[in-house]
């Protein structure tokens, strides 16, 4: 029997709204789960999702997908590369999986709320496929660093982040609950596929399958290759959502939802990557600096891509672009401060050719974040380990959960962006975080900061000890310099000169 | 006597901190307590400066034996902590 090509079945097999009779439509798609914002019905029905596919050519493409990803695995098994790799490459390693993998489960259950109660079919019909795929890339990124976690504990950290205090899991698990556990359908069509995951998670993955192969990690690149190929079609989920909002009068709300999105993921995105680019990945190994790549590639494209639905750019868009030149260097220094509270060893990324290509990439470097590292490379020459380490909390910011800071040294520029809301006073990190907070103080305002917690006397005993064991942070896990400080001797009895312009 | 937490802001250095100190101590005190987190581990020191306190914001410093409790500076306020010829 000849089968009809698929464009001649799907637009009919694919319209699956009916008319309910044994209960109302408003107790069948709730507007708080939908999030349809008064758009009626009918007028959803015009969504017209970009990629299509039906679930025989679904399944076999993804079993070959999960075939490629596992016999590369397989083949490479006895490789030495785990052993031979720079440490630095190993330490980005086990914070992507611990910040992304239980992660891909929350992006599951979301995807399952497009999938119950999106208004539009097709939007239930790619969010089917798009919850598959979150299943597939949990599974593969706990599937994968398990086999590490006999040689280094760290990796154990791939499944246990997200069950845990640590700060960096605190902050994950806010961003997430809001941009995705905690919406209706049409927002997270917005908030993750279009702001999360167009915006950042598919360039990210692009990104970092490469510098998997640069680094000579096959393994980990076709992992990743393999869960971008997902990513970049269901992503695809937000864009006709939002037309079908702009289109029937929803563009301020669509708008907010896009700020917000955007806003929130930049500072994960920040954290995570930023510091991966320019500080943990081997020198040899950079192709472009954190800020290139953003200009590039996060800004042309949002820039293009919301233009052309219509909106406008973030009301904060041009204090985001001047944060690439600060923020993530701020966080780096945040992290190897506070490296025992982290669940890798992070890479200082701090040679005298490191800080050269620093200086190249963001002017004026060395004579802002590098006077900071001046002491302690002084400090670490001179043997007085102690004061490489904290003695205390960082202020954390109420909205995206990481340190507050900005520039220091000679062009110091740090600064408390508080708030004053029934009673309690929140801290941030910028004008932005500030802003998404009081977009919807209700949502926001019963969350404790990890200082919070422990002005609230849940960290016990209330020093550093106390903070690790509440961070679930056992010995043999905690974080220490991913090079063993050996980096800090290029400066013995030659102190950093910058290099003649 | 009250134990008293607040938020330093220390001039040159990269993030704010929380610091413990209490009402009674005067503003030196205080300054002392933050540059504990912050000198000689991330900030360099700076001979022969002083260490002064104001509010965040402000470009008139709190007096040096001012008192904590008597400041009107409330808890988990961010307050900056600048060099300061002596």
């Amino acid at each position: 029997m000849a089968l009809l090509e698929r464009n001649e079945w799907y637009d009919i097999a694919r319209n699956t709204n009916w008319t309910p009779t044994h209960v109302t439509e408003a107790e069948l798609f709730p507007d708080v789960m939908t999030g349809a914002k008064g758009v009626p019905v009918e007028k959803w029905e015009v969504y017209d999702e970009p990629y299509k596919t039906s679930y025989p050519e679904y399944v076999r493409i993804q079993r070959e997908k999960d075939a490629g990803a596992y016999s590369v695995k397989a083949a490479l098994e006895r490789s030495r590369m785990f052993e031979d790799a720079d440490p630095g490459w190993v330490s980005i390693l086990k914070a992507h999986y611990g910040a992304i993998a239980l992660g891909e489960y929350a992006a599951m259950s979301a995807e399952a709320r497009m999938a119950r109660f999106g208004r539009a079919p097709g939007m239930r019909n790619m969010a089917t496929f798009g919850m598959l795929d979150e299943n597939r890339h949990a599974q593969l990124q706990l599937y994968f660093p398990h086999e590490h976690c006999s040689k280094d504990r760290q990796f154990d950290w791939a499944h246990k982040a997200y069950h845990s205090n640590e700060w960096g899991a605190i902050a994950a698990r806010h961003t997430f609950d809001d941009l995705f556990m905690a919406r209706s359908a049409t927002d997270i069509a917005v908030m993750l596929t279009f702001a999360f995951e167009t915006g950042f998670t598919n360039m990210q993955f692009l990104g970092l399958a490469a510098d998997a192969a640069e680094a000579g990690d096959f393994t980990f690149a076709s992992l990743i290759s393999s869960i971008q190929t997902d990513e970049s079609r269901h992503a695809q989920i937000g864009g006709p959502a939002l037309q079908v909002m702009i289109a029937n009068g929803r563009k301020e709300e669509a708008q907010k939802l896009v700020d917000v999105g955007i806003a929130r993921a930049w500072r994960l995105f920040s954290l995570l990557t930023g510091t991966s680019m320019d500080y943990a990945t081997p020198l040899e190994h950079r192709k472009q600096s954190f800020k290139e790549f953003m200009l590039e590639w996060i800004v042309g494209q949002f820039e293009r891509t919301l233009i052309d639905l219509g909106l406008d750019l973030p009301w904060y868009w041009n204090q985001m672009i001047a944060e690439f030149d600060y923020q993530h260097h701020a966080y780096q220094m945040g992290i190897w401060f506070w490296r025992p509270t982290l669940w890798w060893n992070p890479a200082a990324g701090m040679t005298p050719d490191c800080r050269d290509w620093l200086e190249e990439k963001y002017p004026g470097w060395n004579d802002s974040f590098g006077k900071v590292w001046d002491v302690i490379i002084d400090n670490l020459l001179a043997g007085r380990h102690e004061l490489t380490l904290p003695e205390t909390l960082p202020m954390i910011c109420n909205m995206s959960q990481l340190p507050i800071c900005a520039v220091p040294g000679n062009g110091w520029n740090v600064k408390d962006y508080p708030l004053d809301y029934q009673g309690r006073t929140y801290h941030f990190n910028s004008e932005i975080d500030r802003w998404v907070f009081q977009q919807d103080p209700a949502r926001y305002r019963d969350h404790m900061s990890l200082v919070d917690r422990f002005l609230a006397g849940q960290i016990q005993p209330p020093n550093l000890m106390g903070a690790l064991q509440y961070m679930n942070l056992a010995p043999g896990e905690i974080g220490d310099d991913a090079h063993k400080y050996a980096w800090a001797e290029a400066y013995r009895n030659n102190p950093y000169q910058k290099k003649a312009a | 006597m009250a134990a008293f937490p607040m938020i330093s802001n220390f001039q040159y250095d990269f993030l704010l901190q929380l610091v413990a100190v209490d009402t009674e101590n005067t503003m030196d005190e205080v300054a002392a307590a933050a540059a504990y987190h912050s000198v000689g581990r991330r900030v360099a020191p700076q001979p022969g400066k002083v260490v002064r306190v104001r509010r965040q914001g402000d470009t008139e410093f709190f007096p040096r034996h001012a008192k904590l409790g008597e400041t009107g500076i409330k808890p988990m306020e961010t307050v900056e902590f600048i060099f300061t010829e002596a």
